[in-house]
């Protein structure tokens, strides 16, 4: 494997571990979490671009497009959340506990 | 011949002037009272003269003289029918009004507003006698109506009131519900016959008249508080009781039953209808006379007495005797008025006390009218030879010989026993025993109006009965022969009455006071009927309209359908299938530790 692909798959694992790993606000792993698209969005064109797989060629659009609607529902819910408790600390999600 | 149309129109005539004046200074003059009374007994007594021609000669006659309208086919035109129907009753009630106009200056003497009480007075006998003499559908249409709209702004005439203006729209509204039984006759005639005129429509009706006739069953039973339609009666007793005298016992309640009379001809070949009536008649008698028995204001008993008597016409038209309802109409004219007038010189001597529980020992006060409400009470209840047995005991007779329906013949007697227990029951609280009022110094009876209107009413009380059968030509034949039981029965119920009510009202004088029994409440709350009718109906058709606009479209359809239950349904599976203990870090964390430990085992496993 080329090193573009160690780059930025080492990007992506870079993102996917600040999402998983965080302390308090939700807010870092919504970035995170738009990070992780960010590099897969560039490992998909590079990859179709190197390859001249043309058909393919839409999909790094669509995936920008399913990215966007999953930013705005996350948002919406760190709003919602922010709303209620003023904060966007983690600790506050705890109404389901048994 | 020609005074006939000249008396006639010159007596109605004159009945307008009065009302003419209003816009001159005569009105705020402090006689004009005085004056509408003249006018009222001017036109009485021009209108004897064509009542005496009538009798003398059988002559009837119709004019006929402006031309209103034609609408297509349609000719109206403003006629008056003078027949036998009119020509007796337009005395009479002239009669009556006059007595009342005279006792209506000591009654509403301190009243500031009595001229216009007089105009209302007078609009009200203006828009009668256009009732009665109205040759046309559409003429006797207005006549209904104005006295309907006469009634109701009399009944109202204490407009501070509420339970008087609650009336007046109560009375409003019984007779609207009749009043579509009018119209709709007078659309089936419209189609059928092509006709308003009663001289066309007894001509050419020969098929099924079911429709029509029903529908002036249904208006006389608005306008004469019938059975089913009756509350507006006792209700109206808010009104001043020369209002209550004049329109809800003599002369308008009467109309339905004179629109029936007026309809003889086609009511003779339809025994449908026919039986509709006396049912309604006997129903309506039975049911008010119980009514009366356990009320205790003395302007509901006597509206309930006019009630009952109604009913009796109304039974007596159902028996196809129209003429004896007629002759019934003209006698109970005199002494219910004179009832109302009497007590209303009661209440007005014992300071505005209605109730009869707070009366008593008036025998010797109040003499002249002890007298009179005892001949009144007398003549009510059918006393040989005075005027209610003229038309009374002939009706029982009548309704006892032909070939009816037997139950209503008897509820018909026990309504009549019934008068006399009710009758009895005034005189024994109001007149009879110690006074249960307070002593106070107003009981006075020398006002010359008050006693020259009372004594004519008794004088008519006393002879017009008499007079009047033995004047008028005769109509259908009463029965001759019968056997003495039957002939006896209307005399031996009322005899009953008054013994039974007098020994009862004795015998309870000194017991203690126990709670009412379920048929005292059955009377006393005139049989449930306002109770139910009154709330149950608009309250059921409120809440329906209600729950099926804003329930059943804002609430579900709107709100509830999607947009709550999709919520409802996610929050409910929610809680139902999560059992997190909402530890996100963890299972974040957790979800790392899992990648790589696979990736490093799997890095080795090469």
């Amino acid at each position: 494997m080329s090193m573009v692909y160690i780059n930025i798959f080492l990007a992506f694992i870079l993102s996917l571990m600040g999402m998983l790993i965080y302390r308090s606000h939700l807010m870092s792993s919504l970035l995170c979490l738009e990070g992780m698209m960010l590099s897969l969005f560039v490992m998909m064109s590079v990859t179709i671009l190197n390859n001249h797989l043309t058909l393919a060629s839409m999909m790094p659009i669509v995936l920008l497009v399913f990215a966007a609607c999953e930013a705005a529902l996350g948002l919406s819910l760190l709003v919602m959340v922010s709303n209620t408790y003023g904060t966007d600390y983690v600790q506050n999600l705890n109404l389901l506990q048994c | 011949m020609n005074m006939f149309a000249s008396c006639m129109i010159t007596a109605l005539i004159l009945l307008t002037l009065p009302i003419i004046m209003t816009s001159t200074k005569l009105y705020k003059d402090k006689l004009y009272p005085y004056y509408v009374k003249t006018a009222t007994s001017y036109a009485f007594m021009i209108s004897m003269i064509p009542a005496m021609m009538f009798i003398y000669s059988g002559q009837e006659m119709v004019i006929s003289n402006w031309h209103w309208m034609t609408i297509q086919t349609m000719k109206l035109s403003m006629s008056f029918k003078l027949d036998y129907f009119s020509m007796i009753f337009v005395p009479v009630a002239l009669f009556v009004t006059w007595s009342i106009m005279e006792f209506s200056m000591w009654y509403m003497h301190s009243d500031p507003y009595i001229n216009r009480f007089f105009k209302y007075l007078l609009m009200f006998l203006i828009t009668m006698m256009i009732l009665v003499t109205a040759n046309n559908m559409f003429q006797l249409f207005i006549g209904w109506e104005g006295v309907g709209i006469m009634s109701f702004l009399l009944i109202g005439w204490w407009y501070g009131r509420s339970d008087a203006n609650t009336a007046a729209l109560q009375a409003i509204l019984y007779n609207r519900i009749g009043d579509v039984g009018f119209i709709m006759a007078m659309a089936w005639f419209l189609l059928h016959l092509n006709a308003w005129d009663l001289q066309q429509i007894f001509m050419s009706a020969n098929d099924n008249l079911n429709l029509p006739l029903f529908g002036l069953l249904l208006a006389a039973t608005g306008k004469s508080a019938q059975f089913g339609l009756h509350p507006w009666l006792p209700s109206a007793m808010e009104g001043p009781t020369p209002v209550s005298a004049l329109l809800h016992s003599s002369t308008m309640v009467v109309a339905g039953v004179f629109l029936l009379i007026r309809f003889h001809p086609l009511m003779e070949q339809n025994p449908t209808i026919q039986t509709l009536t006396l049912c309604l008649g006997a129903v309506t008698t039975l049911f008010t006379a119980i009514c009366a028995l356990t009320q205790n204001d003395i302007k509901k008993i006597v509206a309930f007495s006019t009630s009952s008597q109604l009913g009796l016409m109304i039974v007596t038209i159902g028996i196809n005797q129209p003429y004896l309802a007629f002759l019934h109409i003209c006698t109970h004219a005199f002494f219910k008025a004179m009832l109302f007038m009497c007590s209303g010189s009661i209440i007005h001597s014992l300071n505005d006390e209605q109730d009869i529980r707070k009366m008593g020992g008036l025998f010797k006060a109040l003499p002249f009218t002890t007298t009179s409400l005892i001949i009144g009470s007398l003549a009510l209840t059918g006393m040989p030879f005075l005027t209610g047995f003229y038309s009374k005991d002939l009706i029982i007779e009548t309704a006892n010989t032909s070939n009816t329906n037997a139950w209503a013949l008897l509820i018909t007697l026990v309504a009549t026993s019934m008068t006399a227990a009710y009758s009895t029951r005034i005189l024994f609280f109001a007149l009879l025993g110690q006074p249960r009022f307070t002593p106070i110094i107003s009981i006075n009876e020398n006002n010359p109006y008050l006693i020259n209107s009372i004594k004519r009413l008794l004088l008519g009380s006393v002879f017009a009965g008499y007079v009047i059968s033995h004047s008028i030509t005769p109509t259908t034949i009463p029965q001759m022969t019968m056997p003495h039981h039957l002939k006896m029965a209307a005399l031996t119920v009322t005899i009953l009455g008054f013994i039974l009510a007098l020994e009862l009202n004795l015998t309870m004088q000194g017991l203690k006071f126990n709670h009412s029994s379920h048929y005292f409440k059955f009377s006393n709350l005139l049989g449930y009927y306002p109770t139910i009718m009154h709330r149950l109906a608009p309250k059921t058709s409120l809440s329906m309209s209600q729950k099926s606009a804003s329930m059943l479209l804002d609430h579900i359809w709107l709100e509830s359908v999607l947009p709550k239950s999709i919520a409802f349904f996610q929050m409910k599976s929610s809680t139902l299938v999560s059992n997190q203990k909402g530890l996100i870090k963890l299972y974040f964390f957790s979800f790392v530790i899992t990648m790589a430990l696979s990736l490093s085992i799997l890095n080795y496993h090469v």
